[in-house]
């Protein structure tokens, strides 16, 4: 069933993709895809483009796929080995959702961070206390990291 | 797997494109396939049999509102089950007649089964519509139609423009052993079903519907003693008047051609309706298998229970479990929940199957499946270094030591193109509002990519991807040996 579905969301993307999101296979591999995710205008990470490696397991979608970062990025959520803290990718997860969904989740968390459940805690602290300087950071690491 | 991947989408292009939310509604959120044996909870959402219990086992919430939700819950929908069946079967003709614009190669197969009972019904010519054909009835289609069927036919080996429609173009293959010409122009047009009577799309027929029909019929026979006499009454009327003599065919063919010009209104399928008004009777069948507490029970014990119920006792203990569980949400969604089940044996053959894919002890369980597919798609791999290399990083995916620069360089090129797919999405949808800096701003982005392209190709870089792709080809030589 996994790969049936797997094929399924593939072919979505190709017929009606995310806005700002694209994704796909990496070589003959249907359970191992990237995807690249463009900077939101309106966030600190505009302009950048982030990529991110995607890990199917084989009993999707009864799981969530497994997805991290492979640019680096300044974000509460995001730490430095590129796992992301999002609901939906653990306790949250639910068969019904799709990849292009989650990558639009992943979008808006770069827009909205979510610095009460932090992954970096440092980061959620400036995030709270110094927003400029936060802003400021972020937009460092994308010039230097993911432009 | 081998069932084409159909999508939403299919009714964008034609004059109903609402009709993708009917598309939509009908298929299970879990495996985003049409429904299949349905159930209902008790929130209201409607999922497969299978595929909600699979999910139940580990999670006890309903996947689209997350209340909760247990597999005892779970009520067979026997009236969805009809709709999405006959909806499936009509689906192909739908779109077809809906399409407007479409002249595309897809639908470029005729044949016949050439069964002698087949044979004798449809070799009577028809007078009305003046069509004749040696094969098959025809009835109502546009001649414009059918010259750009058949141009299309004409060249039956042009090559699908998008891999979804990969499922579609191998009828084109299939059209190339078609044993006359003529065939070509009957694409599209409607035939009458030799056992139920009913008119259906060619494709439809012999696809879908023929299948059904006889399954019917034969369970039609074998079932005698518990279905509805209506039931038996309408499949032996339709092979008796399957095997009618020309001139009472005839008359009854000319009944059915008097009205409609257009292409007659399809009927629904007999078989569907049917079904669900005798849903219910069935059930007394077979017992639901019940779950396990593998906890308490020795392997010994549970080779016994699986050879007990003709199952493989391979494997470890946790791999005759896991067997054990998916046999029980197979069988009880087959024997509870399915209007019609199917026999033991195929359940059996379906477990295998999926043993296969799910079920093989460590390392090995990524499937390969779909390979085909996608290397179709991905033509920029450069051979087997960089697989190598890609699985040697893959090794260390979600741990710390993770390279992921070496992971961006491998993949500069695809990555490249996924960029470059993003921002083409991104301009397309703001082209409207977007003011012309705001342009010139992106366009300053894009410079940007390819700057980074050329960073990426700097020859230190290289120099270390070399160096690092020689540890990985021993390693694989080794696997090898």
């Amino acid at each position: 069933m996994s790969s049936k579905r797997i094929t399924k969301e593939l072919s979505d993307m190709g017929r009606d993709p995310p806005t700002s999101c694209s994704a796909g296979p990496v070589g003959d591999d249907l359970y191992h895809w990237q995807a690249s995710i463009m900077g939101p205008p309106d966030s600190p990470y505009a302009g950048g483009v982030f990529f991110l490696s995607i890990h199917f397991p084989t009993d999707y979608p009864f799981k969530p796929p497994k997805i991290s970062f492979t640019t680096k990025i300044y974000h509460p959520n995001i730490n430095a080995n590129g796992n992301i803290c999002l609901d939906i990718l653990k306790d949250q997860w639910s068969p019904a959702l799709t990849l292009s969904k989650v990558l639009l989740s992943i979008c808006s968390l770069l827009t909205d961070a979510n610095p009460d459940d932090p992954l970096v805690p440092e980061i959620a602290h400036i995030y709270k206390t110094d927003r400029p300087k936060y802003e400021a950071t972020a937009r460092e690491w994308t010039k230097k990291y993911a432009v | 797997m081998s069932k084409e991947i159909t999508d939403t989408t299919d009714f964008a292009n034609t004059k109903l494109p609402d009709f993708a939310q009917l598309d939509f509604l009908l298929r299970c959120h879990i495996c985003k396939d049409f429904l299949k044996t349905p159930v209902l909870t008790p929130c209201g959402h409607t999922f497969c049999s299978v595929c909600i219990r699979e999910y139940l086992q580990s999670n006890s919430k309903c996947p689209l509102c997350l209340l909760e939700l247990r597999e005892s819950m779970l009520r067979s929908e026997f009236l969805v089950n009809g709709i999405v069946q006959t909806y499936q079967s009509l689906r192909p003709s739908l779109i077809d007649i809906l399409d407007s614009t479409r002249s595309s190669n897809d639908t470029s197969i005729i044949e016949l089964g050439s069964d002698s009972e087949g044979d004798s019904y449809v070799k009577e010519p028809i007078d009305i519509t003046g069509e004749y054909d040696d094969d098959l009835q025809i009835v109502g289609a546009s001649n414009k139609r059918t010259s750009l069927r058949s141009k299309s036919a004409i060249y039956p080996s042009s090559t699908p423009k998008t891999m979804n429609r990969i499922g579609k173009s191998s009828s084109s293959i299939q059209s190339m052993f078609k044993p006359t010409t003529k065939n070509k122009n009957l694409k599209e047009k409607q035939a009458q079903c030799p056992v139920c009577e009913g008119f259906f799309p060619i494709q439809v027929l012999e696809r879908v519907h023929l299948d059904e029909c006889l399954t019917l019929q034969s369970l039609g026979k074998k079932r005698k003693g518990t279905t509805s006499s209506l039931n038996d009454q309408t499949v032996s009327n339709s092979l008796r008047t399957s095997r009618m003599n020309a001139n009472t065919s005839k008359r009854s063919q000319e009944r059915r051609l008097v009205t409609p010009t257009p292409p007659p209104p399809l009927p629904p399928a007999i078989s569907y309706a049917e079904q669900y008004l005798n849903s219910g009777r069935g059930t007394d069948s077979e017992q639901r298998l019940p779950k396990l507490d593998f906890s308490n029970m020795t392997t010994t014990k549970i080779k016994q229970k699986l050879s007990s119920l003709g199952l493989s006792t391979t494997g470890t203990k946790q791999n005759m479990i896991a067997r054990y569980n998916h046999y029980e949400i197979l069988w009880n969604s087959n024997f509870c929940d399915s209007l019609n089940p199917v026999d033991e044996s195929e359940l059996r053959r379906q477990l295998i199957s999926w043993d296969a894919a799910h079920n093989v002890p460590a390392s090995s369980s990524n499937g390969n499946n779909g390979g085909g597919i996608i290397s179709k798609m991905m033509v920029n791999r450069n051979g087997n270094s960089k697989e190598n290399h890609y699985k040697k990083l893959l090794a260390d995916f979600k741990n710390d030591k993770f390279e992921r620069k070496t992971w961006i360089r491998l993949y500069k090129q695809e990555f490249k193109l996924l960029i470059k797919e993003a921002k083409e999405k991104m301009i397309k949808k703001d082209a409207k509002k977007m003011t012309a800096e705001k342009e010139a701003a992106l366009t300053t982005d894009l410079s940007v990519v390819n700057d980074l392209g050329d960073n990426l190709s700097d020859p230190d870089l290289s120099k270390e991807l070399n160096v690092q792709h020689t540890p990985v080809q021993e390693s694989t030589t080794e696997e090898n040996g």
